[in-house]
């Protein structure tokens, strides 16, 4: 049914990251801003290099904000395309870097994404929707309709879940980005504010700011601008889906946990790898059960055993298959544009072996994965050399 | 004045008329002629298999709790009570329905019982004419 044909092979030349947390002070570009230009820098391109840019981001906060952002860096004239794509805008826009350069259209690219998110539970819709007065517009009421019933069909407990966030924070406290850097024990998770059964406070990811870049190249066009092959990390597969039917359907009340298993299957394809060829996987967890569904869609364990993989410590940084190295959105927060972004830099900065006391020994594969509303996955695995 | 559906693409209001008693309604959809799919709402395009012979059909008032939560920070525009139950419901024909979960104590909800559809009234966000809103309750001997 798809027709994904690759043409040119493809790299991650330079990545950037804001930190994310709160920045009262600091204006949506001005976050932008700061994550673009260490990306150039560590491309070792100037922005009068880049061709084309794409810029994930989804409250509204003006128009162009693409263009607003990085006029600040010169006029150059090129396209810039704003991709609002929920949780995944940011992969998004990485996803359509990729497809520019393969394709031949372009031979290098930005991708960028930026957010400031509003305190507050999230919530999808409209004033005055039918979701509103139906109650189930809330993200994290979405998660724990999956979480309750996942516990029910697998015997996992609630501490198997919290395990999840202990983990993250672990990851955390050796990543000078994150938001939160403050470990918990499982008794700590637990006893948290309870959102909604069996989600506590401690389990839902903190809404953030922040901002992250990425520049890719076409592997054959490194040296015409001068940019070291040796740091650089090939993408061997790229894959944007939304939901399919999947026995369910996609109106409004289906939460199917597990959209997320034909993404991996093409991006599997795409790239000739499998799930045993992975050694770290950065996954959306916006809340705990959703990093347990999401690595059991990439099938990295039977469906129904994330949860005892993860109390074994298999998902520990330590464990055979590390699984959100830097915190992920538990610890790192959630900037919407931004957090595709900050899984590939997590990703490449893994893969380059300059990750530091985080580092996962002899990485070579890294998937990257993110699910938005409306059922939007991606799933980007990067290579090393 | 008479409350209105929420969605009358969902739901399909059989009594608003309180002289006679409760608010009652059933929820509705279309089924595809072609494979036989049914989908809660309105869809123009069959959404399993893509084919346009879709006919309106009554889903009914029955399902079965297919998951739940409890919900203690409510999401903004929330207009009931705190905390609330929100249920994941499975309908006999497929579709799974999202709403309240309504005369039930948090100890009773189990996973898998039978549930029954029940239509209350709820104020309007911005004014106007009450939402009959489409809610869950235990299922009773008698439904
Ligand atoms: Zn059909």
């Amino acid at each position: 049914m798809n027709n994904i044909r690759p043409g040119r092979e493809v790299m991650v030349v330079g990545v950037g990251l804001h930190p994310f947390g709160r920045f009262p002070d600091k204006d949506l570009s001005t976050l932008a801003v700061e994550a673009v230009l260490p990306a150039l820098k560590d491309a070792g391109v100037m922005w009068k290099d880049i061709p084309i840019a794409y810029f994930g981001h989804v409250y509204y906060q003006g128009m162009s904000l693409g263009e607003t952002t990085l006029s600040k860096l010169g006029l150059t004239g090129v396209p810039i395309v704003n991709v609002e794509n929920a949780c995944s805008s940011g992969s998004t826009a990485f996803w359509q870097a990729y497809w520019g350069i393969t394709t031949g259209l372009y031979d290098m690219a930005l991708a960028f994404g930026a957010e400031k998110v509003p305190r507050g539970p999230v919530t999808v819709t409209a004033e005055d929707s039918p979701e509103r007065y139906i109650g189930g517009d809330h993200m994290m009421a979405g998660y724990a309709l999956r979480g309750k019933r996942y516990m029910e069909e697998t015997g996992a407990p609630a501490t198997a879940l919290a395990q999840v966030t202990v983990k993250a924070r672990q990851n955390a406290t050796m990543n000078p980005f994150a938001h939160r850097k403050d470990t918990y024990t499982i008794e700590e998770v637990l006893n948290s504010r309870m959102v909604a059964d069996p989600l506590t406070l401690y389990q839902c990811c903190p809404t953030s700011e922040g901002a992250a870049a990425a520049v890719l190249c076409a592997r054959e066009d490194l040296a015409k601008y001068g940019i070291d092959e040796s740091r650089a990390v090939s993408i061997a597969a790229a894959v944007l889906t939304s939901g399919d039917y999947n026995g369910r359907g996609a109106d409004h009340s289906a939460f199917s946990p597990y959209r997320t298993e034909p993404a991996a299957l093409q991006a599997y394809d795409m790239s000739g790898l499998g799930p045993e060829d992975v050694d770290l996987v950065q996954v959306h967890d916006a809340a705990t059960i959703g990093e347990l569904q999401q690595i059991e869609s990439l099938h990295l364990f039977p469906f129904g055993e994330a949860w005892q993989g993860t109390v074994e410590g298999r998902t520990a940084l330590t464990g055979d298959i590390p699984v959100n190295t830097d915190g992920g959105l538990l610890a790192m927060g959630h900037p919407f544009g931004a957090s595709g972004i900050r899984m590939i830099h997590e990703t490449v900065t893994q893969l380059r072996g300059e990750a530091g006391p985080r580092q996962v020994a002899n990485a070579r594969v890294g998937v990257a994965q993110c699910s938005g509303a409306g059922d939007v996955t991606t799933v980007h695995i990067l290579k090393r050399g | 004045m008479t409350p209105v559906s929420v969605d009358p693409n969902r739901l399909k209001l059989t009594n608003d008329d309180a002289a006679n008693g409760p608010l009652a309604g059933t929820l509705i959809g279309f089924r595809c002629k072609e494979c036989g799919t049914s989908v809660f709402g309105y869809s123009i395009f069959c959404q399993s298999c893509t084919s346009s012979e879709l006919e309106p059909v009554d889903l009914g008032t029955k399902g079965v709790l297919f998951s739940y939560t409890i919900v203690r920070i409510p999401p903004a525009g929330w207009p009931g009570d705190i905390p609330y139950v929100l249920g994941q419901v499975e309908l006999p024909q497929g579709p799974q329905v999202l709403a309240e979960v309504v005369d039930c104590e948090h100890d009773d909800l189990k996973i898998d019982m039978a549930v029954t559809l029940t239509v209350r009234a709820v104020p309007a966000e911005n004014g106007g004419p009450e939402k009959a809103v489409y809610k869950w309750r235990p299922a009773k001997s008698g439904d």
